[in-house]
């Protein structure tokens, strides 16, 4: 028996709450999104997620699902290799976006109905999501992080820091499959 | 105060009245201020309403709850998730507008109390009748009180209706929260907006009123080089430690010092903005740190005495204190921790029971009497504590051996630093990574109380970092309080056409995502590419903890002047009045506007005109809510940190919103597209570049010259090239003409931007204000 807590013991919430899924459900889950957009938040070049490998697991979801990349401006410069659609951007002013049911998306061919979030500060991430969450509930939310998002739609359990990495790889493999 | 009685038309049996205006109240003498008095002076929650909806309507309020209830009430706790209303009818964005409201009336009462008690105490001690007197360059001594109040305050006692107007309209203010009041969220914002505003008014009475009675620097570009660092205070000699933002108890150490002839003899140091005004009041006072170093410096033991006055104390100093040692003193009712009141009690009887140890803590609230019993009871305790100053480095660092490697200390660290490894490496012998934590670590101590084996976690990084920290020695300027009228002449013209491409005021707390070089960097690179860097509070203290190639702090490098390339501290949280007051000044001294009682105006001219950014990269306590908002009201817009999310609210622009950035022309009165700068209010960013870039950007204005736009779009684009690698996406909305871009990036720019459906557009006269056009002022 288990009980998903939030990474931050103090960011309990209300009644609504993340459903944890694991690595492989989330694949299947980013495989049947129509409009794909991935938030990538301004610590994704912290050490954890360099060490994890994460940039390399991001190229591969791009390329799988044809999924929209929108990178806090700060670290931008850390994808220039990617060659699909990329954004800097600043993230707060993203959400504001993504929260109005009118805006057409960088592309202008419509909303997206799935967005994945990572690599953002814990308490920014879990804020962004909350605004999502109350603001835009009909908007899909999926967190990558290591750590438990109480705000978010679906969220991974907290792991450790082996787990988290070798779950972003079945996570990539169960997209791929 | 004064009242105003309006009578169109009034018929009775016995009388007949139309039109009769009757004012009642004290004058404050303003017979050689020619200015006629604008429409809003003493203005109400309602008078600038209408400036505030326009503000909200092009920036409006965007949430993040940080709890899915509303607790308020006995209805509650509600479910307001996702569109749910609670038992009294409020939806989320009333409840965090209500949130928004609260945050900006704590800050804005707390500065008002603040401004009350220094006022009090001055009068006391130099009569009402001292002049307000900010030196002979300048003569705009309160830009933001003839702003707001539409009096030219003359002496310290003019200053009491202000502070009274304040009392009065934050008891209005914080009425509207409770249950059954207001409930639409864009009123709860313009609410906010006056408590900011209200908060701004509040910081310059406490500041003009201690400049001009204690002395301090009047606007002084080369004030005197101050020491700042755990390392400075000389831990031999008996040692006061003043915490807090009320510099008179403080004050009333160093005067007695003096009288006594013990100067030098005795430590003074401070912690937060009472440390920078110790600074401004005596070059010998000492700075510890920003509040990232109370309880660290607490807990080291070296204080003998410590005094706390308001504000940003935190709530276990007392008790910190007492279990080393040391003997407190609380001087101000907003803080008496629940200790005994001896303010009426014979002095050498307090400096007995506190040297005996029958009292370890005790409330005086007679500044003066502080002073004295402060240092005789140092003298006393000292030598007596000589063995529990400093930690016991090999002691503290074996506590290390309980830690289990939980990780729970990890979880509660507010930025997510690795402590938890950094500790159970050290228990395994390899203290280094401790190290590399104490440069990051806010010094919360969240992560002590975590610790289910409890280990003193902050102490044990300290402890171990205890030759860096005396080694933690840095230089700052004194906080210089004004900007000179003679500089706002030199200045105004190149800031309103563009030609210095922006002023940048660095402030707020400690309370940074990633140790606080990141502002010192920031702060460098704009005083480098020649804007004009503003530094204040906890930042101002920050940005001196860093040294570069040839071991200068930013104060030592850069001049203190308000021009282009330089960085000037202005002082503590309080002087942050200064930076509004500077850029009020310039619609004043250069552009000749009216500032009495003429808020809308003047706030529009700086909306339009003055390029002047805020970063509050590390925003934590109401107060930098409250100054952020009030800022925003004036037209100047806010950048914070990614802490700052956890204030709830942002004011967002939405660049391609065609309709949000029309202006008037007040040319011709025609509405025209102005463009979206500055494109956000009040905007939080997730990293230093991030932050530069936007503050490049968000220094455009719409009333930019051909030339000062091209200098902001040079910076603009330069540095999008040098942090994000790339021409920036946005870069057709703020180019208005051919003529706005650099030369060297002319070509390959328009090639970019006439692909995206780029046309020029005329540059306008701006304003949001119709009666504005035509020189309708």
């Amino acid at each position: 028996m288990s009980k998903a807590v939030p990474w931050d013991e103090a960011e309990v919430r209300g009644p609504k709450l993340a459903y944890t899924i694991t690595p492989e459900n989330c694949g299947r889950m980013i495989r049947r999104a129509k409009r794909l957009l991935i938030v990538v938040g301004g610590n994704i070049l912290d050490e954890e997620y360099t060490k994890a490998g994460t940039l390399h697991i991001l190229e591969r979801i791009v390329k799988k699902t044809n999924a929209t990349l929108a990178i806090s401006a700060g670290v931008f410069k850390a994808f220039h290799r990617f060659e699909d659609a990329k954004y800097a951007v600043n993230v707060e002013s993203l959400v504001d976006r993504l929260k109005d049911g009118n805006w057409m998306g960088f592309d202008g061919k419509g909303g997206y109905d799935f967005i994945l979030f990572v690599g953002s500060l814990y308490p920014f991430q879990s804020m962004m999501l909350a605004t999502l969450k109350h603001f835009a509930p009909n908007i899909r939310t999926l967190t990558i992080e290591r750590y438990y998002h109480p705000n978010a739609e679906f969220s991974l359990e907290n792991l450790s820091f082996e787990r988290w990495r070798d779950g972003l790889e079945a996570l990539v493999k169960a997209l791929e499959a | 105060m004064v009242t105003k009685i309006n009578i169109k038309e009034l018929t009775s049996s016995h009388l007949k009245i139309k039109g009769l205006e009757l004012t009642v109240g004290r004058f404050v003498e303003s017979e050689d201020w020619a200015e006629p008095m604008g429409p809003t002076p003493y203005p109400t929650i309602m008078d600038l309403r209408e400036w505030d909806l326009k503000l909200l309507k092009r920036y409006q309020p965007f949430y993040s709850p940080l709890s899915d209830f509303c607790e308020f009430c006995t209805f509650g706790k509600c479910d307001l998730t996702a569109g749910k209303r609670g038992a009294c009818g409020i939806d989320m964005a009333g409840h965090i507008g209500k949130w928004s409201l609260l945050q900006s009336v704590m800050g804005a009462s707390a500065h008002t109390t603040h401004a009350h008690h220094l006022l009090n105490f001055l009068i006391k001690q130099y009569g009402g009748d001292q002049p307000i007197d900010l030196g002979s360059e300048v003569e705009i001594e309160a830009p933001i009180t003839r702003l707001i109040t539409g009096i030219k305050p003359k002496k310290l006692s003019d200053l009491i209706d202000v502070v009274n107007y304040l009392e009065g309209q934050i008891t209005h203010l914080l009425s509207a929260t409770a249950t059954g009041q207001e409930q639409n969220y864009l009123d709860y914002e313009s609410k906010a907006l006056h408590a900011g505003m209200l908060d701004i008014l509040a910081l310059e009475v406490a500041d003009i009123a201690q400049i001009s009675a204690l002395g301090f620097p009047k606007g002084d570009a080369e004030t005197p080089l101050i020491e700042v660092g755990m390392g400075v205070v000389e831990r031999e000699k008996p040692v006061i430690l003043c915490i807090g933002h009320n510099v008179a108890p403080g004050s009333e150490v160093i005067n007695y010092l003096d009288e006594t002839g013990l100067y030098g003899q005795i430590e003074v140091a401070g912690v937060c903005c009472t440390a920078s005004d110790l600074a401004r009041f005596s070059k010998g006072a000492k700075i510890v740190g920003p509040i990232s170093r109370q309880l660290r410096f607490i807990r080291m033991g070296i204080a003998d005495v410590v005094i706390v006055d308001q504000e940003c104390v935190r709530a276990d100093v007392i008790e910190e204190a007492v279990k080393v040692g040391s003997r407190v003193i609380a001087t101000s009712d907003q803080l008496v921790g629940g200790l005994p009141n001896l303010t009426n009690m014979d002095e050498d009887t307090i400096v007995q029971k506190l040297a005996s140890g029958d009292a370890k803590a005790v409330v005086i609230q007679d500044p003066v009497k502080v002073g004295r019993v402060a240092v005789k009871a140092a003298q006393l305790i000292a030598p007596l504590r000589a063995n529990q100053k400093g930690y016991d480095k090999d002691k503290v660092l074996a506590k290390a051996s309980l830690c289990s490697l939980c990780l729970s200390c990890t979880k509660n660290c507010p930025i997510g630093i690795n402590v938890g490894l950094a500790v159970n490496t050290a228990k395994r012998g390899d203290p280094s990574l401790l190290l590399e934590v104490f440069d990051e670590c806010l010094g919360c101590g969240r992560c002590d109380s975590s610790c289910p084996n409890d280990v003193p976690v902050l102490t044990v990084v300290d402890a171990a970092s205890e030759d860096k920290i005396k080694r933690e020695r840095f230089k700052i300027r004194a906080g210089r309080g004004p900007i000179k009228d003679t500089e706002i002449r030199n200045v105004g013209r190149p800031i309103v056409m563009g030609e210095i491409p922006g002023v940048v005021v660095f402030a707020g707390c400690a309370n940074y995502p990633g140790g606080n070089n990141h502002l010192a960097m920031m702060a460098d690179e704009f005083a480098k590419r020649r804007y004009i860097v503003v530094t204040s509070g906890c930042a101002a203290l920050d940005i001196a903890r860093y040294k570069d190639e040839n071991g200068q702090t930013l104060y030592e490098k850069y001049p203190g002047d308000f021009d282009a390339g330089c960085i000037v501290n202005l002082g503590p949280c309080v002087s942050n009045a200064h930076a509004v007051g500077a850029v009020v000044k310039i619609a004043s001294i250069f552009a000749k506007r009216n500032l009495r009682g003429n808020f809308e105006e003047i706030a529009d001219y700086i909306l339009n005109r003055i390029g002047a950014v805020a970063i509050a990269w590390g925003s934590q306590h109401q107060k930098a809510m409250s100054i952020a908002t009030g800022a925003n009201r004036f037209g100047i817009p806010v950048i914070l940190g990614p802490q700052g999310v956890k204030h709830r609210r942002a004011y967002l622009g939405r660049s391609e919103d065609y309709g949000r950035w029309l202006v008037y022309n007040a040319k011709d009165g025609q509405l025209v597209y102005g463009g979206p700068s500055p494109e956000h209010l009040l905007c939080v960013v997730e990293t230093p570049e991030e932050a530069m870039v936007m503050a490049s950007k968000m220094v455009m204005r719409p009333n930019d010259t051909p030339k000062g736009r091209m200098i902001k779009i040079s910076n603009y684009v330069s540095l999008h090239r040098q942090l994000y690698g790339c021409l920036p996406e946005d870069l057709h909305l703020f180019v208005r003409d051919e003529n706005d871009l650099p030369v060297t990036i002319k070509e390959e720019v328009l090639q970019i931007i006439k692909q995206r459906g780029w046309k020029p557009i005329e540059i306008p006269d701006p304003t949001l204000l119709s009666r504005m056009v035509m020189g309708g002022r």
